[in-house]
């Protein structure tokens, strides 16, 4: 046999949840925060050039409307010491986790529907990738009148924003499974839903947790599009009052915060879960 | 595993009269493109319980459809196909396929992937890891329990699939070529193991196989096909060869030798009808 039991051993995977909470991950977070500085040093060193040559050598812009990096610094630690900033973000990430939440699960679920019964994709198939082409800022309005002018209108539209990205890949990822695993599990008499539950689900799961991280992406956009069209505490309520006050520093704060955020929960949560999976499942080597 | 003196075991079973597998004027049609291909015609094929029965004969000539048939995969166009005198209807897991890929679980470890056969079939979950430790120790692989199947090696692979199957306790084991992606020595030693599994547990098998050496290693009785439309050719019996044999046995060549000239002729029809004219004129040596 070529692979020995010592060298296997070695190799032997942890499971997905102690590979997730171990020391390396206080190590990955290190490592992407040092990453994120060096980009962030690196952004702001070109800003700072264009900043001086554009504002302050040729007058091209005025400093209101173009600021420096280190104004948009000052703005951000100030709308973080008096607590604006803490109480916008958890608003916020708030009504997020909650519409993503909601999201997943109902994503899967309508598209492993969809690859279960022809009838459930004959009626809903077509509905889902009509919505899918609707950008969810149109559901505000809707939401609006149904919720009211609450955190339900948003949350509502955040859904709308990611749940059917998540169904489509899910959906496909069912139709990529090998016809082999399914084909050796029917002879074993798994059949209907035993069948989904046993095999599609967990061979979809590599695929379903990339679509996870697209839906992440959608809900975030659909999250931002909604509080910039209604008032209450949230960022992107920060980046209309930065519009009305021509604070031009709040703004690119609020959208470096937006970027930040976004960006570490799908490196930190989303893509290491993904990983983890293709480890454990064989499909990376890394 | 103690030397089971194999040869009284095969006059035992010859004893018994009741077929266990029986396929009766059997014709079976394919469509490919727009003609209308007979994949089988008129098969009679007895099978008494416990034999090993190989299939041999060239690409296309339907002997994979005949373990789709027995597996209730697909059905017979005319004629019968029995099991233990009742007619096929459906896949279960009491005809269980091998295939040439082993068709393991990636989500699931060792153990677990032969667990999911148990639980399949109902085997309490209080029974589910005795009886799979028992199997897999069978297969020589109690030390890989907890291992990840991409860990393992191809042969490793195919053993859990035996495993596996064996562990569901079939009457008829059809297997489709499982030995053909494995390299030579691997290959050599499973046929060793496989007699042994084969002698130790008196399943009825059904094996397809390209290699006229295999067929004669591990049959009672080698069965060749026509090229299209498939039909019984010749039997032969290897019940006169001592077991356990090996693949280089020197008593088995002459019957190998004659089994393979039957074969040619039949070789070098699926051959011209596959590359046509470009094959006209010249001496295909099998």
């Amino acid at each position: 046999m070529s692979v020995t039991l010592e060298t296997l051993s070695k190799s032997k995977p942890q499971s997905i949840a102690s590979q997730l909470f171990s020391l390396k991950l206080a190590k990955a977070i290190g490592f992407a925060l040092l990453k994120i500085v060096a980009f962030g040093l690196g952004v702001a060193i070109v800003w700072e050039v264009i900043y001086l040559l554009m504002v302050e050598v040729f007058h091209v812009w005025i400093a209101a409307l173009f600021p420096a990096p280190v104004d948009v610094i000052i703005s951000l630690i100030d709308h973080a010491t008096d607590g604006t900033l803490l109480r916008a973000t958890s608003a916020s990430l708030f009504r997020l986790f909650i519409g993503f939440g909601l999201s997943l699960p109902l994503g899967v679920f309508s598209g492993l529907g969809l690859a279960r019964s022809r009838w459930f994709k004959r009626v809903v198939g077509p509905i889902v990738l009509g919505f899918q082409a609707l950008p969810s800022v149109c559901w505000l309005p809707l939401s609006i009148l149904w919720f009211g002018l609450n955190e339900r209108a948003i949350i509502f539209v955040v859904v709308m924003g990611s749940v059917f990205s998540i169904t489509i890949a899910t959906y496909d990822s069912t139709k990529l499974i090998p016809p082999l695993l399914l084909r050796a599990a029917s002879n074993m008499g798994v059949r209907g839903w035993a069948l989904f539950w046993r095999v599609v689900l967990p061979a979809s799961l590599p695929a379903i947790l990339s679509g996870a991280r697209q839906g992440w992406s959608f809900a975030w956009r659909s999250l931002l599009g909604g509080e910039l069209l209604t008032a209450g505490v949230g960022l992107g309520n920060l980046l209309n009052q930065g519009r009305d006050l021509t604070d031009m520093s709040l703004v690119m704060a609020i959208m470096l915060v937006i970027i930040v955020l976004g960006l570490a929960f799908d490196q930190l949560v989303l893509t290491r879960l993904e990983h983890a999976v293709q480890r454990s499942y064989g499909l990376s080597r890394s | 595993m103690t030397s089971v003196d194999v040869n009284n075991r095969v006059k035992e079973k010859t004893l018994s009269t009741v077929s266990r597998l029986s396929l009766q004027q059997v014709s079976k049609g394919f469509k490919s493109g727009n003609t209308n291909l007979t994949a089988l015609e008129n098969i009679n094929l007895e099978v008494k319980p416990g034999e090993f029965v190989c299939l041999v004969g060239p690409s296309g000539c339907g002997k994979s459809t005949i373990l789709n048939l027995v597996s209730g995969l697909e059905h017979a166009d005319s004629g019968k196909v029995l099991v233990n005198g009742q007619a096929v209807v459906a896949p279960g897991p009491d005809r269980l396929f091998l295939f040439q890929e082993p068709a393991l679980f990636p989500w699931l470890n060792v153990i677990s992937n032969i667990e999911f056969g148990l639980k399949s079939i109902g085997v309490p979950k209080s029974e589910r890891r005795e009886r799979a430790m028992k199997y897999l120790t069978m297969v020589h692989l109690q030390k890989f329990a907890d291992f990840r199947v991409h860990q393992l090696s191809g042969g490793m692979r195919q053993r859990v699939a035996i495993a596996r199957a064996l562990a569901i306790d079939p009457e008829v084991l059809l297997m489709d070529e499982p030995f053909t992606a494995l390299d030579a020595q691997t290959r050599d030693i499973l046929h060793q193991e496989l007699q042994q599994l084969w002698a130790a547990t008196g399943k009825t098998i059904i094996f397809v196989t390209h290699n006229v050496r295999e067929a004669v290693t591990l049959g009672d009785r080698v069965i060749i096909f026509t090229y299209r439309p498939g039909r019984i050719k010749r039997e032969f019996s290897t019940t006169h060869l001592s077991r356990p044999r090996h693949i280089e046995d020197q008593a088995a060549l002459s019957l190998v030798r004659e089994i393979t000239a039957e074969l040619r002729s039949e070789v070098q029809l699926a051959v011209a009808a596959e590359y046509g004219e470009a094959y006209e004129d010249e001496q295909i040596a099998v």
